[in-house]
C-alpha cells in the first residue's frame, strides 16, 4: 500500500496553485478589505448618515455646552464713580459682559473693551484709561461692589492692584437679591447698595433721587448723616477686606 | 478581519493543498479559481483564532471541502466526468500517476476526500473523522470501500 501512496503523492505533486492564482486571489482579498473599510457610505448610506448625524450632534452639543459654561456668569462686579459699570464674570474669572448703568457708563464702554479678559485685567484697563480717569477725583471716590460666592477672594485680588491702591477706593460685597432689586430700578447694584445704606439714615431719600446723584454725592450724604450722630453702621472698607453686605 | 501578513502566510502555506482539494472535487480550473478565492475570503473574514498550525490546516481542509460541495450544489453539477480537469493539469501523457489520479477522480465524492487526506496529507482515520466531523467508523468504511474500488480499477499494488 506504500506504493499506492507513492503513486497518489506523485500524481498530486503536480497539482499546485499557480503563482497567477495566488496573485489574483491576494489582489481580490485586498480589494475586498478596502471595500469593507471604506464602503460604508456606498453600501449602507442610511446607517452611514445616522453615524454622521450622531457625530455632528455630539460635536454641536459639546460645543454648545462648552460655550454655555463659558458664557454663564457666576460673579458680578459693580464699578461706580459717576460712571456705573457692571461686569459679569464667568467661573474662569473672565468678563463675559460689561453693562453701563448710566450715560457715563455706556459712554466709557463705547471705547474701552472689557470683555473676554480677566476681571483684574478689566479693572486695570478701566483705571488706566485716560477718559475714565477724568471721573476719578477726591470728590468722586471709586466704589467697587462684588456679588459672588468668592467675593472675599475677589476683593482681595482687586485690592492688590497698584492703581486701585493709589485711589481712595472703597470695596463692598453684596448679594444677588440686592442686585436683582437694583436692576429692577435700572441701577447698578453698587450704587443701589449705597442708596440702601443712605436710606437707613435718611428716610426721605428715594431711588429716583439717587439716580441723579453721583456715587461721590451719595457717599458724602452718608458721611454727613453719620457725622450727625447716625448710629447704624455698614460693613465698609477702604482699600481693605470686605464683609457681607446687601440688606435691602 | 485577518491582517495582510496573515493572509500572505496562509497563502504560501496552504495554497497547494487548497488547490488539490479543489482538484479532486471540481470540474475545471475556472471553478477551482472561484472556490480558491472563496476559501481565502472566508479566512480573511474569520474572526476566530487557531490553537495551533495543525488546527489552522485542518480548518482550511474542512472549509475547502465545504466550499467545493457548496459550489457544486449551487451549480447542480453533481454528475460530471472528471477527465476535463485532468486534461487541464500538467500531467505527462503515459505517466502512471495519471491513471491513478483518473481512478481517484472517478471515485464518489466522499471517498475522494478520505483518499486524498489519507494518502497525500497523511492524516490518520481518527484525524480525518475530526476534520470531516464524521464518525471514525464511517471514515474507516469509506477508506476501505475506496481502496476496494481503486484495487478493482488499478489492480497491482492496490491489491
Amino acid at each position: 500500500m506504500s506504493s499506492a501512496r507513492n503513486e497518489i503523492q506523485k500524481g498530486m505533486e503536480n497539482i499546485r496553485a499557480t503563482e497567477e492564482m495566488k496573485r489574483n486571489t491576494l489582489h481580490y482579498l485586498e480589494a475586498q478589505r478596502d471595500r469593507k473599510y471604506r464602503g460604508i457610505f456606498q453600501r449602507m448610506p442610511y446607517r452611514a448618515l445616522c453615524y454622521a448625524m450622531a457625530v455632528i450632534c455630539i460635536f454641536i452639543l459639546t460645543g454648545t455646552g462648552g460655550y454655555s459654561v463659558y458664557s454663564r456668569p457666576v460673579s458680578y462686579i459693580s464699578i461706580d464713580v459717576n460712571p456705573s459699570i457692571e461686569l459679569a464674570v464667568n467661573r474662569f474669572d473672565r468678563v463675559v459682559s460689561a453693562t453701563g448703568y448710566n450715560a457715563d457708563g455706556e459712554d466709557i464702554l463705547q471705547h474701552v473693551s472689557l470683555e473676554n479678559i480677566s476681571y483684574l485685567q478689566a479693572i486695570d484697563r478701566l483705571l488706566q484709561d485716560a477718559y475714565y480717569s477724568r471721573f476719578l477725583n477726591r470728590d468722586s471716590p471709586l466704589v467697587v461692589t462684588v456679588v459672588s460666592e468668592h467675593s472675599d477672594t475677589m476683593l482681595e485680588q482687586i485690592n492688590r492692584n497698584d492703581t486701585f491702591q493709589s485711589l481712595d477706593a472703597k470695596t463692598y460685597s453684596s448679594d444677588t437679591a440686592c442686585m436683582e432689586e437694583a436692576h429692577q430700578h435700572e441701577m447698578s447694584f453698587g450704587k443701589y447698595r449705597a442708596f440702601l445704606e443712605l436710606s437707613q439714615y435718611d428716610d426721605s431719600i428715594t431711588v429716583e433721587d439717587c439716580h441723579g446723584m453721583t456715587m461721590g454725592e451719595i457717599q458724602n450724604r452718608i458721611r454727613s448723616c453719620q457725622g450727625h450722630g447716625g448710629s447704624r453702621t455698614t460693613e465698609q472698607h477702604s482699600n481693605g477686606h470686605s464683609g457681607k453686605h446687601g440688606h435691602h | 478581519m485577518k491582517s495582510t501578513e496573515d493572509v500572505n502566510r496562509v497563502m504560501e502555506a496552504y495554497a497547494d493543498m487548497v488547490r488539490r482539494i479543489c482538484f479532486v472535487h471540481l470540474k475545471n480550473r475556472h471553478d477551482t479559481e472561484d472556490v480558491f478565492q472563496n476559501v481565502y475570503m472566508k479566512y480573511l473574514l474569520y474572526e476566530g483564532s487557531f490553537e495551533s498550525i495543525e488546527h489552522e490546516k485542518a480548518w482550511f481542509v474542512r472549509v475547502t471541502i465545504n466550499a467545493c460541495t457548496d459550489w457544486l450544489r449551487a451549480l447542480s453539477r453533481r454528475k460530471w466526468v472528471p477527465l476535463d480537469v485532468l486534461a487541464e493539469e500538467s500531467v505527462m501523457p503515459g505517466d502512471p500517476s495519471k491513471e491513478v489520479l483518473e481512478a481517484v477522480l472517478r471515485l464518489p465524492e466522499k471517498y475522494r476526500d478520505v483518499i486524498y487526506l489519507f494518502y497525500y496529507e497523511e492524516y490518520t482515520a481518527v484525524e480525518i473523522a475530526k476534520i470531516l466531523k464524521k464518525k471514525e467508523n464511517t471514515v474507516y468504511t469509506w477508506l476501505s470501500r475506496a481502496k476496494d474500488i481503486l484495487r478493482e480499477k488499478l489492480g497491482g499494488e492496490w491489491s
